[in-house]
Formats: structure tokens, C-alpha cells, sequence
């Protein structure tokens, strides 16, 4: 009997070993209330986010018309902090890839950066473009205003000149018209679709590939890994090439606000992770509490205790990412390692706790 | 019948270890031949490895590949580092050497000798991709492609700009990743591994008799020409690599793809067997003990066959992926995977005569990639069937080469 026991349990270990890439089973194994969550999530920190922005992108495009149609100092100034008001809330906007945004794949007409300022400027001056094609995915968003409102001349004076002197000036004022316009097409098409999906979203509890819960907290990790930790901070450290690369900072032109956008984006994460509601101080169910209640308090710890060494580490940088990568990479790298710990135990630790598979690979960097 | 059971169980379990250490066998001692630590043989304190030959040729593929999106080239620029014709090469030396690229696609003695037909068929397409890259993508650098037109197109989230032609397709890569299996794996597995090639004329008596290779010039090598032949097939897989502690991922070819093989988790593990078997090879000719040499060979006839399995495998499923909502997002892939499909028509079953798939079965995937429109409307349906039927043939699961 022993002996069949022995030859079973080989055989089961030779099986294993040859099966164990084939991924798990798709159920929840645990009991917490995932709807709760899902609602708290829906009510309390996308909608209102998304509300908040469509707020400030609606005073971005009032301060565009202003300024479009009388283009003086004081217009563009007014322009330039709503536009800032606006790139600033966005930071919260971006990490809820799902439902009409992952379909639109919004995002891509929001904050591709770098910037290709040879695309923005051949459609200026051709005239001839459409901001749906991919090819235009790097022409227009925040990093475009960025360029056309601070990068596109050297001082003020002949920035204000573009837009009234310049022999391509209509065609300059309408390209700002044009992609203000499509960010605000874009941001009604996602805000609208919550008033629908809101109720399918709050009822996707179940643990596949295509559930809610599953996609929104994959999408989590993924703009941690990347819009956060890889754009914001690795790229421009070099972490990804041979050399540092301090042009490819968030808001290049404006030069001044990289640092503060970066926080943003950690403190908007910070929250969600907590289940921390949009613009108040009140925690409801988030993830943290999915780890309270798997009694992964450990865990949960590190979580909350890495992020804030790195926003410690982000704050000790300078406001400007450039400055920081061209004067002392070494800091910007050290940034990148605090945020890059806890990738770790997002990615590997938390998604083991909730027995949810990760739903994205990284490239292989093929050229 | 508990016996029975009992024996099912068994003969299942033998199968099961079998399949998952079929490649471990006789790897250490066989027939007194003994896996030397590195790819390093000598006779009377000289070196006897020697492969410069296949070493000039990657390294003119590498300057091919390094211009095949250079605008300021022309056709004749291009053809000419194929051929060796014009000393088009930056390195000088490149261009003195008598060896060029072209003439060894489609070349193995085991596969073209006899079937000239299919040899020069095949170097015609390498030609007409060629002409093509200047003809159609060089001509049309800075116009947008789209639906049935070539030029540029860049992948969605502002990435990465494609140069393709009327259907998707970048020739640079279809070049390249089917040089890989016409030029490195027709080389090694059709001809330089073939006892047609290793055991031609006295090779094996005059390896037996420990006599050595005399050249056209007169001169003595320090090798016997079997010896030769097995470093000439290492050569075409490690010769910018260092043959005594192999680095992988040393050039843009077979080597580069060893490396990323090796780098899946499911295939870690296949670049310790092949350094392997071309090791133990090479020292049972020393020892004449060919059983072992063409078990090695056979061994290799499989592993490096599989590279080229499991990356059209892994480049078709990435290519599915991206077909939807950005089909250009997909391009690339599916560019890379159309030359390692091509290429399967160079591997080698081991104890056959037979690649895993034949011209026609691989003219007939490429006909699949190209009906139409090519990547621009093929669905995932054809991409998942392709996959299936590659992976169906080989020892890996779609799920396995495709992640």
C-alpha cells in the first residue's frame, strides 16, 4: 500500500512539474465583499473624479476659446492654469482603464508623452490631420498644449506671436481648438457611459479574466508599473536604455511641475488603495481592506509603508524632473527603486493574496 | 486487474518522465565519450576548433540587417552586402573575403543539392524582399500607410513607427527572421550535421586515422576535416558568441533567439542541452565513436528546430493579441512571425530526412499571411488555426510558446 502511495504521489509530482505553467482555476476563493468594495470604488472615487474633471476640463476649453479668439498675455495666462488645474486632476483619471475608456482607449488621447513635436507641427502647418489616428496618439493631449502654450517659442512675447503674427497663425489656434476639443469629446463619451455601466461594473464580482474587480485591479498595478513608475520616473532615469533620458519628462515644456504631477498621481493611488473617497477624507472598502480581511495586515503594512517612502523619496527631488535627471541622476534613480519595491508586492504578493492572475505581460523590447 | 491498473499507472509514469527529461539522457558518459566542460578541443597544444567562415557571414548579416531601414541605400547597396559584390561593406575586411550570404540560403547538401528548384526559389524571394524594401517602403518613407498602401505607421499610445508595405509587412524583419532559418539552421541542420556531409569522401577514415585537413593551398590543418564540419555547424550558431562560456544573445540571428528561448520559462534549460550535444558531438568524433555523434546531432536536429517552432508559435499569438482595437499594433509581430514561419521550412526531424514542415506547407501559411490585404484584415481565426498546426508537430503547447 505504501508503496502504491509513493508511486502515486511521483507520478502527481512529475505531473506538476510538467502542468505547472497552465495557470489556476477562475474562483473566488474567499468570501469578502467584493460589490461592497466595487461600489465604494464606482461612487466614492471614480464618479466624483470624473466629475471633477469634466469640471476643469470645461473651464480648460472656456479659457481656449478666450484665448483663441483674443490671444493676449492675460488669455494665455488664464489658459496656462487651467490648463495645470486640469493636468493635474487627469493624474487621477488615467489608472480607471475600463469600460467606454478602455474601449475608446482614452487615455492615448489624453497624456501620451514624449511628445513628437514634428507630427504637431506638420499638421499645423499642412492643416491636414485627424487626431483619431494613431499616428496623431503622440500629437495631442496635455503633453500638446504643454508645447504649443510654454515650448513652442522661447519667450512669451513670441509664443503670444504664433498665434496672432505668424503666417500659420489661424492654423495654430485651431490646432489648440482642435485638441481641446477632442479631450472634451473624449471625457464626455467616458463620464456618460458611468450613468450605464455603472450598475454592470458594481455586479462583475466574480474572479475571471473579463471580471471588474479582476481588470480594475490589474489596471491598478499596470499604471503603477507603467504610467507611474516607468513614464513618469524610469524612462527619464534611463532605468529602460542605454542612456538617461531627461526629455522625456512629464510636461517637458512647462519644466516645472513634473515632481508635483508625479505626487499626484502616487497620492491618487494611495487613495484608492485605501478606498479613500474623491475629494473627502472618508475610507470605505478598497483594497487595503481586501488584505485586512485575507488577515494579511503584513502585507497591507508594506503596501501603505513603501509608498510612503517613496512619495518621501519623490518629495526630496526637485520640481523639476528634468533638472533632477540632467544634475543628479542618482536621486531620480534611487526615486525609481522605492517605487519599483513595491511593484514587488503589488504584482507578486497582493494579486497571490486575492488568487487573481495578472492579465498583462511586458513586451520583449524587440526592435 | 489491480495489476493491470498498476502497470497502466507505471507506463504512464514512464511516459510522462520520459517526455520531461527526454533531454537529459546520456549526456555525461556515453560509450566512454565524455562531455568535455567547454566547446574546446586540441591536438599536439594547438586549438583545433575553427569556424572563421561562419563567422564572416553573420558578421555580414549583421551589417544587412544594420541598413535594411537605412533610406540613404539603394537596391544595389543592399544586394550587394548579400552577395558580396561591390564592397558595399563598412568593414573592409567584409568585402576582401571570398564568402558572401546569398550562396549558402537554401544550400544544404541534404535539402538543395538535389533540389536546385527549390534552392534558387527561395533565394528569388530573399531578392524580391529586398528590391521590395527600397521599391516599395524606401519610396514611400514619409507617406502614411493604410489599407493596401505602404509607408509608415505608427503603433497606438505613441509607439513605435512601422515601415511596411501594401499589406502590413516590414521586409526588413521577414528578411532577417528568414535568414535565420535559410542561412544559420539549413546550414547547420541540413548540412554541416548530415552524415552526408560529416562522413563525404574519406572523411571518416581519415578521422579514424587521425589524418588531417589539407587545404587547396597545401596547407596542414590542425583538424580533420569531419572535425571541421561538426565546428562549421557550431559556428553558424556561436560564431560572435564565446564558444567556452557562451553569453547568447550575440548577434541579431539564431543566437539572439537561443537567447530568448532560453529566457521563457517554460523552454529554460534548451541552451544548456544544445551547448551540450554540439560539446559531447564534437568530442565523440575525437573519440570515433559516431553512434554518439549523430545522437548528438539528432539532439540539435530537435532543439534548434524547436527555436524556430516556438517563435513563430510566440509571434503569431502576440500578433492575435494585437489585432484588436489597433490593427497596425499588431504589424510588427506578425512581421517577425511571417519569417520564423518561413524559416520552418529548414528544420529538421530528427531520424528523418524530413523538415517539421515542408516548402508547400510553409508556402501555404504564407499564402495565409498574405491573401488580401494580408495583416491588415486576417482574423484571429487564422492566426490560432496556424499556431495549432505549428505547435501540433512539436513538443510545446501553444499556451507555453505563446506567453
Amino acid at each position: 500500500m505504501l508503496k502504491k502511495i509513493s508511486i502515486i504521489l511521483v507520478a502527481v509530482s512529475i505531473i506538476y512539474a510538467c502542468t505547472s505553467s497552465e495557470g489556476e482555476d477562475t474562483t473566488s476563493a474567499d468570501n469578502f465583499d467584493r460589490g461592497a468594495m466595487l461600489i465604494n470604488i464606482a461612487d466614492n472615487i471614480i464618479i466624483p473624479a470624473h466629475q471633477d474633471f469634466t469640471n476643469k476640463l470645461a473651464a480648460l476649453k472656456g479659457a481656449g476659446v478666450n484665448f483663441t479668439e483674443n490671444p493676449n498675455q492675460s488669455n494665455l495666462d488664464a489658459l496656462r492654469t487651467s490648463w495645470y488645474n486640469a493636468y493635474k486632476n487627469w493624474q487621477h483619471i488615467e489608472i480607471f482603464d475600463i469600460g467606454k475608456a478602455e474601449e475608446l482607449q482614452y487615455k492615448f488621447f489624453m497624456n501620451i508623452y514624449p511628445l513628437t513635436v514634428a507630427d504637431v507641427e506638420s499638421n499645423i502647418s499642412s492643416g491636414n490631420y485627424d487626431l483619431n489616428s494613431s499616428n496623431n496618439h503622440d500629437a495631442q493631449g496635455f503633453p500638446a498644449l504643454d508645447y504649443l502654450l510654454y515650448g513652442v517659442a522661447d519667450s512669451d512675447a513670441e509664443i503670444l506671436a504664433k498665434y496672432t503674427t505668424d503666417l500659420n497663425s489661424s492654423n495654430y489656434k485651431k490646432y489648440i481648438t482642435d485638441v481641446l476639443n477632442q479631450m472634451d469629446t473624449k471625457t464626455q463619451e467616458v463620464v456618460s457611459s458611468w450613468s450605464s455601466y455603472r450598475s454592470e461594473f458594481v455586479a462583475s464580482t466574480s474572479n475571471t479574466a473579463t471580471s471588474a474587480v479582476n481588470k480594475i485591479v490589474n489596471d491598478f498595478i499596470f499604471y503603477y508599473e507603467k504610467g507611474l513608475r516607468a513614464n513618469k520616473v524610469g524612462i527619464p532615469a534611463g532605468i529602460f536604455s542605454d542612456n538617461k533620458l531627461p526629455e522625456k519628462v512629464e510636461a517637458f515644456y512647462r519644466k516645472d511641475i513634473s515632481k508635483e504631477l508625479t505626487l499626484e498621481a502616487l497620492n491618487s493611488v494611495i487613495d484608492y488603495f485605501n478606498g479613500k473617497s474623491y475629494g473627502s477624507s472618508t475610507s470605505r472598502t478598497g483594497f487595503s481592506d481586501y488584505l485586512l480581511y485575507l488577515e494579511r495586515q503584513d502585507l497591507n503594512e508594506s503596501i501603505v509603508n513603501q509608498f510612503n517612502e517613496a512619495k518621501i523619496k519623490i518629495n526630496s527631488l526637485n520640481n523639476n524632473f528634468f533638472n533632477q535627471v540632467d544634475d543628479n541622476n542618482t536621486e531620480m534613480i534611487r526615486a525609481y527603486d522605492e517605487l519599483q519595491k513595491a511593484v514587488v508586492l503589488l504584482k507578486v504578493d497582493m494579486l497571490q493574496a486575492f488568487s487573481i492572475n495578472i492579465d498583462y505581460v511586458d513586451g520583449d523590447g524587440d526592435g | 486487474m489491480k495489476k493491470v491498473l498498476l502497470f497502466l499507472v507505471m507506463s504512464a509514469m514512464f511516459s510522462l518522465f520520459y517526455s520531461c527529461s527526454d533531454d537529459e539522457n546520456d549526456n555525461d558518459v556515453n560509450n566512454e565519450v565524455i562531455t568535455p566542460a567547454t566547446y574546446s578541443f586540441v591536438r599536439d597544444g594547438n586549438s583545433t576548433v575553427s569556424y572563421s567562415g561562419q563567422t564572416t557571414r553573420i558578421e555580414m548579416a549583421q551589417e544587412l540587417e544594420g541598413v535594411l531601414k537605412d533610406t540613404s541605400k539603394s537596391e544595389e547597396d543592399l544586394d550587394g552586402m548579400f552577395t558580396n559584390t561591390g564592397n558595399k561593406f563598412s568593414d573592409a575586411s567584409l568585402n576582401e573575403s571570398t564568402k558572401n550570404v546569398r550562396k549558402k540560403v537554401a544550400a544544404s547538401k541534404d535539402f538543395f543539392s538535389e533540389n536546385a528548384t527549390d534552392g534558387t526559389a527561395i533565394k528569388g524571394d530573399f531578392d524580391s524582399w529586398i528590391a521590395a524594401q527600397v521599391n516599395e517602403v524606401f519610396n514611400n518613407w514619409d507617406n502614411d500607410a493604410s489599407v493596401g498602401v505602404p509607408g509608415k505607421i505608427q503603433e497606438s499610445g505613441g509607439g513605435s513607427t512601422r515601415y511596411i508595405n501594401s499589406k502590413g509587412l516590414e521586409y526588413n524583419q521577414a528578411i532577417i527572421k528568414s535568414l535565420i532559418g535559410g542561412l544559420m539552421v539549413d546550414q547547420i541542420l541540413n548540412n554541416y550535421l548530415s552524415p552526408a556531409v560529416l562522413d563525404e569522401a574519406t572523411n571518416r577514415t581519415d578521422n579514424d586515422a587521425g589524418t588531417l585537413y589539407v587545404d587547396s593551398s597545401g596547407n596542414v590543418k590542425d583538424y580533420t576535416l569531419m572535425e571541421h564540419k561538426w565546428d562549421e555547424a557550431f559556428g553558424y550558431l556561436y560564431g560572435l558568441d564565446n564558444a567556452t562560456a557562451p553569453e547568447l544573445n550575440k548577434d541579431k540571428y539564431l543566437n539572439k533567439y537561443l537567447s530568448r528561448v532560453e529566457g521563457d520559462a517554460d523552454f529554460t534549460g534548451i541552451a544548456d542541452d544544445i551547448y551540450n550535444a554540439f560539446k559531447l558531438g564534437r568530442a565523440a568524433i575525437v573519440a570515433k565513436n559516431y553512434e554518439v555523434r549523430d545522437a548528438q546531432a539528432n539532439i540539435l536536429k530537435e532543439k534548434i528546430s524547436e527555436i524556430i517552432g516556438i517563435r513563430a508559435v510566440y509571434y503569431l499569438q502576440q500578433g492575435k493579441n494585437a489585432l484588436s482595437p489597433n490593427v497596425q499594433d499588431s504589424f510588427h509581430d506578425l512581421s517577425e512571425g511571417f519569417g520564423f514561419v518561413y524559416s520552418l521550412q529548414f528544420t529538421r526531424k530528427p531520424n528523418s530526412n524530413e523538415p517539421y514542415f515542408t516548402k508547400s506547407e510553409v508556402d501555404g501559411f504564407i499564402s495565409i499571411l498574405s491573401a488580401g490585404n494580408g495583416f491588415w484584415d486576417i482574423s484571429e481565426d487564422a492566426l490560432e488555426t496556424m499556431s495549432n498546426t505549428i505547435a501540433s508537430k512539436f513538443n510545446f503547447t501553444v499556451l507555453q510558446a505563446g506567453s
